[in-house]
């Protein structure tokens, strides 16, 4: 530091040369003692001028001062050169001694203008740029002279300041106390040197800087332990909804300028909130009105839904004679309709040309179907009526259809109409006079019995015979049950008839015709062969049958085959059981129940026979036939404990001859008379041991070289194979005794690695954790979509970082963290890095991230 | 008989829309599913290895220097800006997204060998070997028009750049620059971050205003050299140096003197403060291992990064990555690698056939890429995560990215697992120079190791490595 703190005399300064005090200086201790007598009599203004007067006569000694100060040696230029570069301001704080500014000020300035001198002309030289660059400084310093001079041409004094505020109410109490500053001695230490103030001053920045960074170590900790930070911006959409957006619209283009400028003109708007209101008005509504209104909208409402329901029923009505009828009286009213309305004419018109077209191209009915090729195939002579009036009358749909226009309208109505009457005719009656007529037809052929083949021989004859006896019976009653229902059809109306059908797939009571049928028809398929079955207009009842007979025929040859099939099959057997009860089916229920069912079937059958009495044919059989299986079982399992009992009986005999009442020692040893435990051990122990750390080779000879000469068996082995296996003794020995429990008598500790168990186990415990268990813990848990909802995976897989690619990431900014704040807090500025405390409850990255700092 | 049905609410299995995704029931209880984990660990190595077969690291190169570059600055203003200089005193202004040169001026008379930007982005200082720090006004960076447009660089250049103050006359008339200031080469620069300071580091270190001529403040502690420096981007007034007398200088702004001063064994290149925490930094050695430190005890490193296999005489790079997490290091030996801010050794090597000495490197804002600048007159652009999916994914996609991330951190201990995501190839020169630094440091430890042995008991005691390389903190 340039500015030494002397104590100076008050006389007026010479000039900056004179400053500095040559000769005889008075030792330290005697220089005490002037300053310890007090001030100098410097303040020629002061009222204590005599009491000072001897202090202010001495100035204090210091070593380094007047070397430098002088300038005798070039180089302490250099040096205020650069003190001036470093402080050139702030160097009056620095000082360690209590400082009299009025006195140093103009001294300083001296000072300050000598050195600066140099300076200028120090940088002038090494920068070689011109001496204005640098007198800016000079300048402005030379404006910072505050101070008035109480008195003329003589240094300010701290009296002069205050002689200024003289008679201000705090005056007294400021003059007492200079009064006792200045009594007192001052002794001023010497600075300690420059490098050592360097060291302290640096110190006091080292402990700023540290107390500044440490404020950080909170914020720092939180970002460290969270598991989760995330680093975006909370960029501001602004407003978001349609009216928002809507309010924003201006319009640019030319169309849309006009239509704001008619939808925006006064009068229009005007106009507007006119009307609005009229409509206002208007709205008032009536109760009256909303009763009515209300009412009408019910009655409505409740036809619709009576119309579904009945649509709904009709839809549901299988019968196709139904719909076939309601197909005539809708043709009938549209016919009606024709005559009334030119339109509807115009409409059927262009109905029949399409289905005329239509005929044109598929050529429907031209005997091109299946059935029709199949049946023509065959042959038509050989079919009978019925298919050969069916073909007859396809191809003639086909010609009707096909017929030239002009003509179309007159001959559909007579064929219409024709075939109305037949088909009224038709409807139930026609399907029974079938029916009948076929069984006729069976009992008729029934006398003929083939006389070639197989069937040939007496006891296929005979049993033949009765199989058709059988049928015949069967046949007969049915044909009695046709006239029954035809008579009876003659009574009823549809509706009773559509009844009957709808029930069919289900249980029936009473005599039911559909049973009949089917075993009619199975009969006919038994005797003759004959598929006659086609031309029946019922064909869904067909099929079903079909579905029977074959059941049947699969079930005749023997119930075990039957034991195979699946429940399901089981259960549809069941239901045709119920449906037709003929004497068959029954039976073939009785072979295939077994435990199980035979209940559920007893109590079917149980029903069946109380419920349809007329039809109860060979259901004696089935109590036969189950009954002996289950006595058999009972049998058996009698059988069974019996024997045990024998058995049982038999060991306790033998028991009881030869018990006696051994001592202790003799009943272990009989106990481990066998096994000597031990030696067993120790075999297995030495296997274990071996098998870990096999056991060294033992040297042979070497074949080959000097074998057949004898020098190999004189010389024994070579010492290089000896010294190995001694090496390899040795090694397997040092092992053993490594081994965990070489000195555990009776344990083994296994040492094998599993090579492929190793694969999935951590050489080594991870770094943050600092035990096995806690680590194993913490992969317990899956954190898989497969294994977790979705709600939880976010939390589970949430990366230590998420940023968004292009958006900068700030460096953290320091802000008060409040220590109780609530956890749940949203993101307060806009980018920040937020530790996400949700994420820690996931179990799985527990602890993973809470480290210090990794250490080495 | 019981027949058993099930029955589900329609509500539960009727999408709003049609795009929207069938719903998946799960039960999701344990008892049914005991191969979970086997199930991970397969997708954890299925990760490592899709990582591995993804990691194509390399964006692309942008040419347009004439001589090796030197050093970068990023705009924390515009993510796609980036300014280098170069061994010839040209600056250039990049735009990352285009590759393209923006604009190219001369900018100095010698070597650029500091860049810095303020954090506005309107001011780039410049400083170099011609002894000169130069202060640019930065334009707004319009958007760069991929058609070529080369031609008219110039013109664009001059339009923008101006000088910014000229305080005084100056003996030399060239129109950019602030100020001449005749010491020696000035070796580095950086600006401050919450403020408007700029530092330059040479034979001293200058604190500077923008708006004067003069630096405001000097800093001089020992007579060597200063390589580099930075501030600390969290505290502003807080500032680090490396000089060529091996040490690492802290300085206070408000305090008006250095700090404190940590001498090591070799030398540091450049320092990097972690952004995230203020009292973190790194600092890049000569002896190629990067020694993180904590500023407020500088007696032993709390970290030592190894890796690089030599980063010799003039230059090893460093910078943090914005989320603190990591940082990037160019070196002398041709690789840029990234490390964890804890980890010892790097996380990822960087490397390709035509890439020379490694001068400079840069973590982009967004923390997604990186930049590096190297003797072969080349900016080089690398994605920091080799496998990222570059572009926007959707939803699923990141979701489905985020559990197998997961999954693999959490069984990257299994040596399948391990094995497979630190395989790295590497060039054989390199490959051969970690191999015979691994040869040499086992050397010199069982060297150690056997003079211990034969030593007096207790007279040389074992030090951890982080303390191995310091020699002392001067107070």
């Amino acid at each position: 530091m340039p500015k030494k703190p002397t104590m100076r005399r008050g006389k007026p300064t010479p000039g900056p040369g004179k400053r500095r005090r040559h000769g005889p200086r008075l030792p330290t201790s005697m220089r005490r003692e002037l300053d310890a007598m007090g001030p100098g009599p410097a303040h020629g203004s002061d009222d204590e001028e005599g009491s000072d007067a001897g202090i202010e006569d001495v100035y204090e000694y210091e070593e380094g001062v007047p070397e430098e100060e002088a300038g005798k040696n070039g180089r302490y230029d250099d040096v205020a050169k650069y003190e001036y570069e470093f402080d050139s301001d702030a160097s009056d704080a620095d000082e360690d001694v209590p400082s009299e500014e009025g006195e140093d000020m103009e001294e300083d300035d001296i000072d300050d203008g000598d050195d600066e001198e140099k300076q200028i002309r120090i940088l002038q030289e090494t920068t070689g740029m011109p001496r204005e660059a640098f007198d800016g400084k000079k300048r402005k310093q030379a404006l910072e002279l505050p101070l008035q001079h109480g008195d003329g041409d003589g240094p300010v004094t701290i009296h002069d300041l205050l002689d200024n505020i003289q008679g201000k109410p705090g005056y007294s109490k400021v003059r007492k106390r200079l009064q006792q500053q200045e009594r007192k001695t001052m002794t001023v230490l010497a600075p300690l040197p420059k490098v050592e103030r360097d060291k302290i001053e640096r110190k006091v920045a080292y402990k700023a800087s540290n107390k500044e960074l440490t404020k950080w170590e909170q914020p720092v900790k939180m970002n460290r332990e969270a598991t989760t930070l995330t680093f975006e911006n909370d960029t501001n959409l602004g407003v978001n909804t349609v009216a928002a957006i809507a309010s924003e619209f201006k319009p640019r283009t030319e169309f849309e300028k006009r239509i704001a400028e008619i939808t925006q003109s006064a009068e229009i708007i005007e106009a507007h909130k006119n009307d609005g209101a009229r409509i206002l008005e208007l709205n008032k509504i009536d109760v009256e009105d909303v009763r009515e209104r209300q009412n009408r909208l019910a009655k409505m409402r409740s036809l619709l839904f009576r119309h579904e329901m009945k649509a709904k029923r009709v839809k549901k009505i299988k019968s196709r004679t139904y719909h076939r009828m309601l197909k005539k009286d809708k043709l009938k009213a549209a016919s009606a309709d024709i005559e009334a309305d030119p339109e509807a004419v115009k409409e059927y018109a262009r109905k029949q040309e399409f289905e005329r077209a239509e005929e044109r191209m598929t050529l429907r009915h031209k005997n091109t179907s299946k059935w029709s090729r199949r049946i023509i195939e065959r042959g038509l002579t050989v079919q009978d009526e019925g298919t050969r009036a069916a073909i007859a009358a396809q191809l003639q749909k086909h010609a009707h259809l096909t017929r030239k226009m002009n003509s179309t309208k007159d001959d559909s109505s007579s064929e219409e109409s024709s075939d109305e009457n037949e088909d009224e005719s038709d409807s139930e009656a026609k399907i029974l006079n079938k029916g009948k007529e076929k069984i006729r037809k069976v009992l008729e052929e029934y006398n003929e019995i083939p006389n070639s083949g197989v069937f040939s021989l007496p006891f296929m004859e005979r049993a033949m015979k009765k199989r058709e006896e059988a049928t015949y019976e069967e046949a007969r009653q049915a044909l009695e049950e046709y006239d029954d229902s035809l008579r009876k059809l003659e009574d009823d109306d549809t509706e009773h008839n559509e009844d009957s059908y709808k029930v069919a797939g289900k249980r029936t009571f009473g005599p039911v015709k559909n049973a009949h049928e089917e075993v009619k028809k199975r009969k006919l398929e038994d005797t003759e062969n004959i598929s006659d079955s086609e031309y029946d207009s019922d064909t869904a009842r067909h099929l079903s049958n079909n579905e029977v007979i074959t059941k049947h025929d699969d079930i005749q040859p023997g119930s075990a085959l039957l034991d195979d099939e699946p429940q399901n099959d089981l259960y549809k057997n069941f239901s045709d059981i119920i449906k037709n009860p003929g004497p068959k089916t029954t039976f073939e229920v009785g072979m295939l129940a077994g435990d199980s069912w035979k209940k559920v079937k007893s109590s079917k059958g149980n029903g069946q026979r109380n419920v349809d009495g007329s039809t109860n044919k060979s259901k004696v059989l089935v109590p036969s036939i189950v009954d002996p299986k289950l006595k058999q079982q009972d049998h058996n399992s009698d059988s069974d404990s019996e024997e045990d009992m024998v058995e049982g009986f038999l060991t306790i005999s033998d028991r009881k001859e030869k018990y006696e009442l051994p001592s202790q020692a003799d009943l272990i040893c009989q106990a481990f008379a066998g096994d000597d435990v031990e030696a067993e051990f120790e075999k297995d122990k030495m296997d274990v041991l071996n098998e870990e750390n096999p056991e060294p080779e033992k040297p042979a000879l070497v074949p080959g070289w000097g074998q057949w000469t004898d020098i190999q068996q004189k010389k024994g082995l070579p010492s290089w194979m000896l010294k190995e296996h001694e090496i390899a003794k040795r090694n397997r020995e040092e092992a053993l005794k490594r081994r965990k429990d070489s000195k555990l008598k009776h344990v083994i500790i296994s040492e094998h690695v599993d090579k492929k168990v190793e694969k999935y186990l951590a050489r080594n415990l991870p770094f943050p954790y600092t035990s096995k268990d806690v680590y194993e813990q913490s992969i317990r848990m899956p954190i898989g979509p497969d294994f977790n909802p979705t709600t939880s995976i976010s939390a589970l897989t949430r990366p230590a970082i998420v940023k968004k690619p292009g958006v900068i990431i700030k460096p953290i900014q320091y802000e008060e963290v409040n220590p109780h704040e609530k956890p749940n807090e949203l993101k307060r500025v806009i980018q920040r890095a937020i530790p996400n405390r949700n994420a820690k409850k996931a179990s799985a990255k527990q602890g993973k991230r809470v480290t210090t700092q990794k250490r080495k | 008989m019981r027949v058993k049905v099930i029955s589900r609410s329609t509500d539960d299995f009727t999408r709003e829309r049609s795009q929207d995704l069938q719903k998946v029931f799960r039960n999701y209880d344990p008892g049914l599913r005991s191969q979970e984990k086997a199930v991970e660990y397969t997708r954890a190595l299925n990760a490592a290895k899709l990582e591995k077969i993804f990691a194509k690291p390399f964006v692309g190169a942008m040419d347009g220097h004439i001589d090796a570059i030197s050093c970068m600055a990023k705009n924390p203003n515009h993510l796609k800006a980036i300014f280098s200089g170069s061994m010839d005193g040209d600056i250039c202004l990049w735009d990352i997204a285009a590759r393209k040169t923006v604009c190219q001026f001369p900018g100095h008379q010698g070597a650029v060998r500091g860049l810095a930007t303020s954090t506005d982005g309107d001011l780039l200082v410049s400083c170099g070997v011609d002894c000169t720090v130069r202060l640019w006004k930065v334009p707004m960076l319009k958007m760069v028009d991929t058609s070529d447009h080369t031609g008219d660089n110039s013109q664009a250049c001059t339009g923008w750049i101006e000088t910014y103050f000229l305080h005084q006359q100056s003996s030399h008339g060239s129109m950019h620059f602030l100020i001449t200031f005749v010491l020696t080469a000035v070796r580095g620069v950086d600006h401050q971050w919450d403020g408007n300071l700029f530092a330059t580091a040479g034979a001293q270190v200058d604190i500077w205003d923008p708006n004067r001529s003069e630096p405001i403040n000097s800093f001089q502690w020992g007579n060597d050299t200063v390589l580099s420096l930075r501030f600390d981007p969290g505290e502003c007034n807080i500032l680090i140096t490396s000089a060529s007398d091996r040490s690492l200088t802290l300085y206070d702004l408000r305090t008006s003197s250095p700090a404190r001063k940590l001498i090591m064994k070799t030398r540091c290149n450049s320092v990097c403060w972690n952004p995230r925490e203020p009292m973190n930094f790194t600092a890049a050695n000569e002896d190629t291992n990067c020694y993180s430190f904590d500023a407020r005890k500088l007696d032993e490193a709390k970290i030592v990064h190894k890796g690089h296999v030599s980063a010799v005489v003039f230059r090893m790079d460093i910078d943090y990555s914005p989320t603190g997490r990591e940082f990037v290091t160019g070196s002398y030996d041709r690789t840029v690698r990234i490390f964890n801010y804890f980890g010892d050794h790097s996380r990822e090597i960087y490397h390709t056939k035509r890439m020379q000495r490694v001068f400079c490197v840069k973590y982009t804002y967004d923390g997604t890429y990186l930049v590096s600048g190297s003797d072969d007159t080349n900016l080089r652009l690398w994605k920091s995560k080799a496998s990222e999916q570059l572009g926007v994914l959707l939803p699923r996609e990141r979701k489905r990215q985020e559990y197998l991330d997961a999954v693999k951190e959490r069984y990257k201990h299994l040596p399948e697992v391990k094995r497979i995501d630190r395989h790295r190839h590497l060039p054989k020169a390199i490959y051969n120079a970690a191999k015979l630094r691994r040869t040499m440091i086992e050397a010199e430890n069982q060297k150690a190791e056997r003079r211990r042995k034969h030593s007096t008991p207790g007279s040389m005691p074992v030090q951890p490595f982080r303390k191995r390389r310091i020699i002392k903190e001067v107070e």
